[in-house]
């Protein structure tokens, strides 16, 4: 099988963050300082060198990309300041616009500008559908109950279309990532009881997010920060999407909230704005190398997520206190902002929350695949005379 | 004669500004006409040879970087209208240096002289000082010692002047020479003593240039020459005084890994052939004269005066050779390969003096020992001959060149002396296995391919692919690095690694081209007056550049490059006028000597 070579596509990397991969000289400095690179997948030389083949169609079916936490060790250590850890962060925001069937991602990787206006149109669509609707059947002194300006169901209805949409869209990348990676990129078979077998690491990689703890190792602080924040933030996401999906007629009532809603939002809460404020804060700081270029799409992820816990924030307070006005208009642009980020979804960085514990669950398939299939021929020697 | 200048393609770093240069050669006499061509990619001959018609030009300047590519278009068009194609003058700012801070004087400079038809060197070289027939030479390595009997040999006096107690520099503490295996010092030490014993050659040693003064021709030089503390003459190397001193301290002379006295001779070969001491270790000199002072009472010939002081010496030079060599690069600021921490980890110098004959375990190749110091009541590790030859060995290349962090440049002779190691190593330990991580192998000499074939053959493993780390498991050291050729990640548990270390300009390389006011490249070597052309000259008249300082190089390139300042050294003493300094014409200067050739 003969591979297409794309001589165009390190230029086109470019605009996803790969900017210095045609200064690698293929040392191996990174893959040999790289915790997570092993004999089966040998990461980032390798993926560099494909880059600057331009072998497009290889990349597209590797694994490797969503194998790294960005640690940044290699970049640290690259002789060339070619910056390796930069590349598989660009790989993986390719891959997530290469996995996405409609072309959205691809547009709002590659142009801030775009990814900016179409956020800002989606909001003020949601906004202007709200309000269109709360002065049509209820009152904006109203926060909760009987004409209500936004009452609990309608959110709830509006939140599961929403929601509909979004699984919609990552149902099938999911389906073509697995296509792309398991059927395209795996050159040899793979038995049904091998996904079953390793079943496990969706939800283990999902819940723990281990091997970015394991990045650790070289380092000498005895918990890695970076590790635990973003398990908090994501865990803090999870609980917020399920409580806002499933139980937000309980979450947004009035002074009788359920104990256990309450709990686990303000466990969410906590988490999400720790995260945030802790990723801006680098991202400014630029004291790791992980955080020394930041991507358009990387700032729009946290900012937007901190506008999204800051007016969600806000609006509790102001229903708590006993403002239903304030509350209802944080209300509005809460959702205004909730809306374009969960659309947005698919294409974008976020996916990565899909992806991630995905590819690590095909990985350790197409390992185990491999394993057999070295037995196999091992076992059964050609025989010529 | 008509003439007609045409500017092309200028590179935009030189910062010249063309419409000025333009207007300038417009005011030339006889230019007829001054254009500006864009050039996309090649002029319209049609459009030249009509050009030339119009204005009926006899001779065609070609201003630009690289004027002598459009030639053959500028040649054509002068055939098709029936000119002397002869007449087609090249002005290239590339060529004769226009740039740094007078690059637009010398631009202007370069376009007259080619509007007059006076080739470039010959007008704007200052020549014609008469030059004093002594030679400096700053550097006794390799290159110094070349040179010095090259000028020697012809007759003419050289003042050679070097920093420590022996000349001889690095290449007398190598074993071997790459490719031929040729044992260094057996090449080496007949030029030392020939350099020792030469009525023409003053030898200076533990001296230094503290102050040059003077014109091209004429350089007036001051030299420190430190106080040896042992009269050179009458020393007859017995090893009495070194036998009675106290005091220990690394040598110098082996990289470190042993030990020497205070009052010491570099090595049994050294040239002046005499003891020398150490005044930064000495107890007598420390202590103002009160404490010790052995080595005075049991020297037989009474040569040690401890309360020699330094002096002065002033000299009248018409030349000056430097050949200031290198250094090596601090590797313990790179962590990752653990250099001071694990005891095994060496220098490719450090393994150099381990493996030679005359070294301290005899040529013997082996690991270090722990061993107890009772003066500081702890442990430290050493080599002894009676230690433990090493059962497998890293050698790792590129350590701090090729590295954007530490050397940008290839240090250029770290690939042959690592194969060179391994040859070594196979050779004199049984059973060892040799693993070579390289990036790229650079065998580029005569003979040097051959070389790196015939080490794969011998059995070591040559890995493409650097590695990274070195770590400790269990008291065995690890080796981690990526087998690229194989696609595998690749872990040796080794007893002995050995860093090829990048090479650094000397420290006193900077203070050195400040007095002279010679140009260093960014990297901080000299720089030479041009890449190509002129090598071993700098923009200084009467200052050469030779070896390691300008570049690094190997010893062929090396001793080639001091032969061939010894021959312009002698060039400018047979004809007696000697070369000013490049930049010292100014533009007006030039114009007039130009006029003066053009109307002969």
């Amino acid at each position: 099988m003969s591979i297409r070579v794309n001589p165009m596509f390190i230029d086109d990397l470019v605009r996803y963050g790969a900017e210095d991969v045609q200064l690698c000289y293929q040392c191996g400095d990174c893959s040999t300082v790289c915790p997570h690179a092993d004999e089966v997948y040998k990461f980032p030389r390798k993926s560099m060198r494909l880059l600057q083949m331009g072998l497009e169609q290889k990349l597209e079916t590797t694994l490797e990309p969503w194998l790294c936490y960005y640690c940044g060790q290699c970049s640290e250590q690259c002789p060339r300041e070619a910056d390796p850890g930069e590349t598989m962060m660009s790989l993986r925001r390719w891959l997530i616009s290469r996995y996405d069937f409609t072309g959205i991602a691809r547009q709002f990787f590659r142009s801030r500008t775009t990814e900016i206006i179409a956020i800002l149109i989606t909001a003020v669509l949601t906004g202007t559908f709200l309000l269109i609707y709360g002065f049509s059947g209820g009152n904006i002194n109203v926060y909760d109950g009987e004409g209500a300006f936004l009452p609990s169901p309608f959110i709830h209805k509006f939140d599961l279309s929403v929601g509909a949409i979004l699984v919609v869209f990552l149902v099938i990348n999911a389906i073509r990532m697995w296509y792309l990676v398991m059927i395209k990129g795996t050159p040899f078979d793979v038995p049904w009881w091998i996904y079953i077998k390793q079943f496990y690491q969706l939800p283990w990689h999902f819940f723990t997010q281990k091997r970015y703890a394991e990045c650790e190792k070289k380092r000498e602080h005895a918990v890695y920060m970076p590790w635990i924040i973003h398990l908090g933030l994501m865990l803090g996401y999870v609980t917020m999407l399920i409580l806002v999906m499933v139980y937000i007629e309980q979450l947004q009532a009035g002074p009788e909230i359920r104990w256990q809603v309450h709990i686990f939002g303000y466990l969410a809460t906590i988490g999400l704005s720790i995260g945030t404020i802790y990723f801006i804060r680098s991202r400014f700081k630029k004291h790791y190398i992980q955080y020394k270029k930041s991507h358009g799409t990387d700032w729009v992820f946290v900012v937007l997520l901190f506008i999204i816990v800051v007016t969600g924030i806000a609006q509790h307070i102001f229903h708590r206190t006993g403002l239903p006005e304030m509350a209802n208009t944080t209300y509005v642009v809460h959702l205004m902002s909730v809306v374009p980020w969960l659309l947005r979804m698919p294409f974008s960085k976020w996916a990565h929350l899909i992806y991630r514990p995905l590819a690590m669950y095909f990985a350790a398939i197409r390992r185990d695949a491999l394993v057999r299939q070295f037995s196999i021929i091992n076992s059964n020697p050609l025989v010529v005379k | 004669m008509r003439t007609g200048v045409f500017f092309c393609q200028t590179d935009d770093s030189r910062n010249l500004n063309i419409d000025a240069i333009a207007k300038y050669s417009a005011n030339l006499p006889e230019v007829e006409t001054v254009q500006i061509l864009r050039l996309k990619p090649l002029p319209d001959l049609r459009f030249l040879s009509d050009q030339i018609t119009k204005y009926s030009l006899g001779r065609i300047v070609i201003a630009g970087d690289i004027p002598g590519y459009y030639k053959p278009v500028f040649t054509r068009a002068m055939a098709m209208t029936g000119g002397n194609t002869d007449e087609i003058r090249l002005a290239s700012f590339q060529e004769y240096g226009a740039k740094g801070e007078n690059a637009m004087d010398r631009a202007k400079a370069i376009v007259a002289c080619a509007a007059m038809g006076v080739p470039f060197p010959l007008a704007a070289v200052p020549g014609g000082n008469p030059v004093n027939h002594a030679t400096l030479i700053i550097g006794g390595g390799i290159a110094g010692i070349q040179s010095a009997l090259e000028i020697a040999n012809a007759g003419k006096q050289v003042f050679l002047v070097e920093q420590t107690g022996t000349i001889g520099g690095h290449m007398a503490m190598f074993d071997k020479t790459f490719p031929t295996l040729d044992c260094a010092a057996c090449i080496l030490t007949p030029k030392m003593v020939s350099v020792g014993q030469h009525e023409m050659i003053r030898l200076l040693t533990r001296s230094k240039v503290v102050a040059v003064s003077g014109k091209p021709g004429s350089y007036r030089v001051k030299i420190r020459q430190s106080a040896r503390f042992v009269d050179v003459k009458s020393c007859v190397a017995c090893n009495q005084c070194s036998e009675v001193c106290p005091v220990k301290v690394k040598s110098e002379f082996d990289a470190g890994i042993s030990l020497r006295k205070a009052i010491y001779i570099p090595f049994p070969q050294a040239v002046p052939n005499a003891y020398l001491v150490d005044e930064k270790s000495c107890t007598f000199i420390l202590s103002e004269g009160k404490k010790c002072g052995v080595c005075v009472k049991k020297c037989p010939k009474e040569c040690i005066n401890l309360n020699e002081t330094d002096h002065i010496l002033d000299i009248e030079v018409g030349n000056i050779i430097l050949a200031t060599g290198y250094e090596f690069l601090d590797v313990s600021k790179i962590e990752q390969y653990g250099y001071g921490v694990f005891p095994n980890v060496l220098t490719s110098i450090e393994f150099e003096r381990l493996t030679n004959a005359s070294g301290t375990t005899g040529g013997r190749i082996v690991t270090k020992t722990k061993r107890f110091n009772k003066k500081t009541e702890k442990d430290e590790w050493i080599f002894s001959p009676e230690g433990v030859p090493p059962r497998s060995v890293a050698l790792i290349h590129c350590v701090g060149s090729r590295n954007k962090k530490f050397n940008p440049y290839c240090s250029r002779v770290c690939c042959m002396y690592s194969l060179k190691f391994a040859h070594l190593i196979k050779e004199k330990v049984p059973n060892v296995n040799v693993y070579e991580f390289y990036i790229d192998m650079r065998a580029f000499g005569k003979g040097y391919e051959e070389f790196a074939e015939r080490i794969k053959q011998e059995g070591t493993f040559i890995i493409r692919g650097h590695s990274a780390s070195v770590e400790m498991n269990n008291d065995q050291m690890v080796v981690k690095g990526e087998d690229i050729f194989n696609d595998k990640l690749v872990e040796f548990q080794v007893d002995m690694v050995v860093l090829a270390v990048g090479l650094i300009p000397t420290p006193g390389t900077e203070e050195l081209s400040r007095m002279l006011g010679i140009q260093r490249d960014s990297d901080g070597w000299f720089s030479e007056l041009d890449y190509n052309g002129s090598p071993t000259d700098t923009d200084k008249g009467g200052i050469y550049v030779a070896g390691m300082c300008q570049a690094p190089k190997d010893i062929p390139d090396t001793v080639a490059q001091a032969s061939a300042v010894a021959a312009g050294v002698l060039g400018s003493l047979t004809s007696g006028k000697g070369v000013g300094h490049m930049s010292s014409l100014t533009l007006s200067e030039i114009e007039a000597k130009a006029k003066t050739i053009h109307s002969i």
